[in-house]
């Protein structure tokens, strides 16, 4: 009897089956054609309007992109300065966290502690980072021109957020400072991740410390730090919240830092398509950082890629 | 050897930690006193500084935040996992598309779309409200890519195979079985979703505009208290609106981190 209801039953639970997963799939599916998909098309209908959100839509063409490209030397600093500031934090932030991984990792105790302890940092709201760092570094009421004077290395403040370099370089500490114990704990993770057998027969064969270190770890690590490289490019273009709110805090409320020096293209798209309120030179800011991100994804992909090969 | 190695991690943990204590430290002082000397040592304002804080609607925002935070991570974990457990355990006709859509949605960076999503959000009549905040989340790509590595790593088919077998409907496996043994991914992805959530400046900057609809980031970055800039006040503030990403991250850090780090060392 049951070899006949098994065969009588397996076409109905069988549809029943074959519809599930789309039923399932289906929620997700809809929400993102709603609110990503659809989003991202009309930035591109608007990127080729002139509307300031009030009058009619007014159709330019393509004329957006030509101006952003070529009359706009605002667009190319806002490059700039994103770029100078990820050239100064992602080396800095890839060593140490090697570095210091490796430190944590091979301790017996006070790992959880260290790796924590450092991590608390990533968890902060970037808001609240913003505001303790410019307070910090403000030159009349600022703790570290009073904690330099205090200790003889200053005779008086340094104006550290009016100068051109002087806020790159504190936004690259920012970035460092709150990132650095992510780094670690991927590193970490790709640590453990490594088989021990491997470190075994490292030790038998008289590899110790720093040669360990060179010779295994690293390279081991290498789609690791592909990873986080690639990743961390891709973040730091879309830098914004750190330099905004070192500047438009509570001390000072200015567009761009001293100079522009701290204009990134985020901040530029922000303030160009909400401040300034030009919906369609800002969506065309957008799609400009869209395609920045695509190539330089292609790129170090290719780059990490043919370095493979080559091995 | 191991001295110097403890000593050089406790300076670089030292420095992690430092501008967390200069905040907690200026939150106990008069505003006016913080600049007599290093606030470096605890005074004793602190709860005159926690009352300044709460006599502007910080409770409210605070509401806000909770809101928008658990709401996000709730419609944001359930889509994802909905997909995830559709594309990790079936076969169906649309299940490499699907899973491709998923790998390339999530390499499309949010800012692409935001002004497109302004402007629909207002068509739509939830410009202001939390809700514009809380759509987006809706559809988190990074979580669909993360529950369909889960739910194939931790779900073995037989499982699923028994209860069919069993006479178990498609959903009651879903939700009876496969979410009770997934439940670490969920945490792990609520987690995330409600500190991103939380955190967000950027997206509550330009859809919001009405003081009683603020999100922490967005309070606590306008914060002016009437005639005077009250520093001590402010750290005050700052304090609270990091203590729940704290006190949750505390809890469960370990899982955490694992989480955070999970995608990294598998891809």
């Amino acid at each position: 009897m049951s070899a006949q209801t098994i065969v009588n039953r397996k076409p109905r639970k069988g549809f029943g089956i074959r519809l599930w997963p789309y039923l399932f799939s289906l929620p997700f599916v809809l929400l993102y054609l709603a609110f990503q998909f659809y989003p991202v098309i009309y930035s591109f209908f608007l990127s080729l309007h002139e509307w300031n959100g009030v009058s009619d839509k007014r159709y330019v063409g393509f004329s957006n992109y030509v101006t952003l490209f070529t009359k706009d030397p605002l667009f190319y600093k806002s490059i700039y300065n994103t770029v100078v500031i990820m050239l100064m934090s992602l080396p800095v932030l890839i060593l140490s966290g090697m570095v210091l991984a490796y430190l944590i990792f091979n301790m017996v105790k006070g790992r959880m502690l260290f790796q924590t302890a450092n991590f608390l940092p990533y968890i902060t709201t970037p808001v609240a980072i913003g505001f303790i760092f410019s307070f910090m570094f403000d030159w009349q009421t600022g703790i570290i021109n009073a904690l330099f004077v205090k200790m003889g290395f200053l005779t008086e403040g340094i104006y550290w957020l009016q100068d051109p370099w002087l806020s790159r370089i504190i936004i690259a500490i920012m970035i460092v400072w709150r990132n650095l114990g992510y780094f670690i704990a991927i590193y970490l993770a790709g640590m453990t991740a490594i088989s021990q057998d491997v470190y075994e027969a490292a030790k038998v064969d008289g590899s110790t410390g720093f040669h360990t270190f060179t010779r295994i770890t690293l390279p081991l690590l290498r789609n690791i730090s592909v990873f986080l490289i690639v990743t961390s490019i891709i973040g730091s273009l879309q830098l914004f919240d750190e330099p905004k709110l070192l500047y438009g805090g509570w001390t000072a409320s200015q567009v761009g830092g001293p100079d522009n020096a701290a204009l990134t293209i985020i901040w530029k798209f922000v303030n160009d398509s909400f401040m300034n309120v030009r919906f369609g030179y800002g969506a065309t800011i957008a799609y400009a950082l869209f395609m920045l991100i695509v190539v330089f994804s292609i790129a170090s992909y290719k780059l990490s890629m043919g370095k493979g090969d080559q091995e | 050897m191991k001295v110097v190695k403890w000593t050089f991690l406790s300076l670089v943990t030292l420095v992690s930690l430092f501008p967390f204590y200069v905040m907690l430290m200026m939150s106990t002082y008069y505003s006016e006193d913080i600049f007599k000397g290093l606030p470096l040592i605890p005074s004793d304002y602190m709860l005159e500084n926690m009352k300044t804080v709460f006599k502007t609607n910080f409770v409210q925002v605070y509401f806000n935040s909770m809101i928008v935070s658990i709401s996000a991570a709730f419609i944001g974990v359930f889509t994802a996992t909905l997909i995830g457990y559709a594309v990790a355990k079936y076969q169906f006709k649309l299940r490499s598309f699907l899973r491709y859509f998923i790998i390339i949605t999530m390499m499309v960076p949010s800012q692409v779309g935001l002004i497109g999503y302004v402007i629909e959000m207002r068509t739509l009549g939830f410009g202001n409200t939390l809700l514009s905040v809380i759509l987006i989340w809706s559809a988190w790509s990074f979580g669909a890519f993360f529950m369909v590595q889960f739910i194939k790593d931790t779900v073995p088919n037989e499982v699923i195979e028994c209860a069919r077998i069993d006479g178990a409907s498609e959903p009651r496996i879903f939700f009876n079985i496969v979410i009770p043994l997934i439940k670490p991914g969920l945490a792990t992805l609520a987690t995330l979703v409600f500190l991103w959530s939380w955190n967000n400046y950027l997206l509550p900057l330009v859809t919001i505009n009405n003081s009683d609809n603020y999100t922490i980031p967005l309070f606590v970055s306008t914060l002016g208290f009437v005639h005077r800039t009250d520093y001590g006040a402010r750290m005050a503030a700052l304090g609270l609106s990091t203590l729940p990403v704290l006190i949750i991250f505390l809890f469960g850090s370990r899982s955490f981190i694992k989480g955070i780090t999970s995608g990294a060392v598998k891809g």
